[in-house]
């Protein structure tokens, strides 16, 4: 239960940059699975790739649901980022990733919605692209070529952000 | 093989996953080395591979799976209840409400063929608004005409009641009452009683006297005609 919560409310996070957003879509999609369980088969694929396929629609709903908001905000503002890592790296090291995920959760946000699950999906969620696909439901070409101009895109957000690789 | 930076861009995530062929792959690879700005773009792309690879998952706050588990609870708790067809048909077959609904309906047949209309009997010609209205009207003043005539029954029942208790009691009202004494006081009660006890015995003795004169005149006959010589 666990494992999948984390994996859901990263995914939600990650693609809304809002913490408040992302707790309020994982209890959606752990309801909207409860009310759709039956519909799951077992053909379908791994019971991960499901859930990743209801937390995704639920995103796209939301992104559609929230564009006239986002249309009225500055277009300069980044969303606010809390994350706290584990105890097993220094000090430094934990400064470090918790910046870089910041810097990286900054750029996805500039990103077109369709590059930007495909790389979460990828990068984030370590995902094959057979699974992406179904998640997806777009040819597997699509899919490679989704996330390899995503990863370009992105690189270059962050340079001109001024972050430079570690 | 030719190879320019636009097919590097094209197969930039192929080139770094390993997913060129042999031949590709070393095109690309001479590509960028002789291209400054292809071999940038693969660096950073890589790097940036590498590093989100490298992020953990941020750890989700502590009360979200509580939460999210009292939501799901919520959610069956309603689905049971009356939001659903099936929670409604899982709350009829409860064995009370079977049992009730049975009741009625049993109720209902036995009311319909004691008073309602036969089936049997029906014709196209019953089922015309019209007639129907007729017949619904009908019933009505029926209903109340039966009604009115069961009350005036009862008044009619009660009357004569009423009619017959009233003698008796105007004459057991002087045997209750006591004249008044002639000073003009009411006599206590012990000579109340007093007085209607005697009155008692006296009407005793006269009935005992009656009955003992008959008996013995009864007697007195029967004496003489043994004098007759008949015999006992």
């Amino acid at each position: 239960m666990r494992r999948h919560t984390r994996r859901v409310y990263n995914l939600c996070y990650r693609f809304t940059g809002n913490a408040a957003a992302a707790q309020d879509l994982s209890q959606d999609v752990f309801l909207r699975v409860y009310r759709t369980l039956r519909s799951y088969q077992p053909e379908y694929g791994a019971f991960a790739t499901w859930l990743t396929s209801v937390t995704r629609n639920l995103l796209v709903d939301h992104y559609r649901r929230t564009r006239r908001d986002r249309l009225t905000d500055s277009i300069d503002e980044t969303p606010q980022v809390d994350e706290t890592h584990s105890t097993e790296r220094t000090p430094h090291q934990q400064a470090e990733a918790v910046e870089l995920s910041a810097q990286v959760q900054a750029g996805l946000s500039k990103l077109s919605p369709e590059l930007r699950e495909a790389v979460i999906l990828r990068d984030l969620q370590g995902m094959e692209y057979g699974e992406i696909r179904k998640v997806l439901q777009v040819p597997e070409g699509t899919v490679k070529s989704r996330i390899n101009r995503g990863r370009i895109e992105l690189a270059k957000i962050l340079q001109e952000m001024g972050v430079r690789p570690h | 093989m030719d190879w320019n930076c636009a097919l590097t861009e094209d197969r930039l995530s192929d080139f770094l996953e390993g997913a060129l062929a042999s031949e590709e792959r070393e095109a690309c690879a001479a590509h960028a080395s002789n291209c400054a700005a292809c071999s940038e773009m693969l660096a950073r792309v890589s790097g940036l591979i590498g590093e989100m690879h490298a992020l953990k998952p941020l750890p989700e706050p502590n009360f979200l799976a509580r939460r999210i588990v009292n939501n799901t609870l919520r959610a069956r708790k309603r689905g049971s209840d009356l939001t659903s067809w099936s929670g409604w048909m899982a709350l009829l077959w409860q064995p009370r409400f079977a049992m009730g609904i049975a009741t009625v309906a049993v109720t209902i047949v036995i009311l319909a063929h004691a008073a309602g209309p036969r089936l049997s009997q029906l014709t196209p010609a019953d089922l015309n608004p019209v007639n129907l209205m007729r017949a619904g009207n009908r019933q009505a003043h029926l209903t109340y005409a039966r009604g009115e005539k069961f009350v005036n029954d009862l008044r009619v029942v009660y009357e004569i009641r009423a009619m017959l208790a009233t003698p008796e009691a105007s004459q057991a009202l002087p045997e209750n009452q006591t004249s008044p004494s002639p000073d003009g006081k009411q006599p206590d009660t012990g000579q109340r009683e007093e007085r209607q006890f005697e009155q008692r015995r006296e009407a005793r003795m006269e009935q005992s006297g009656t009955v003992w004169a008959m008996l013995l005149a009864s007697v007195g006959g029967s004496a003489s005609h043994t004098a007759n010589g008949s015999p006992l």
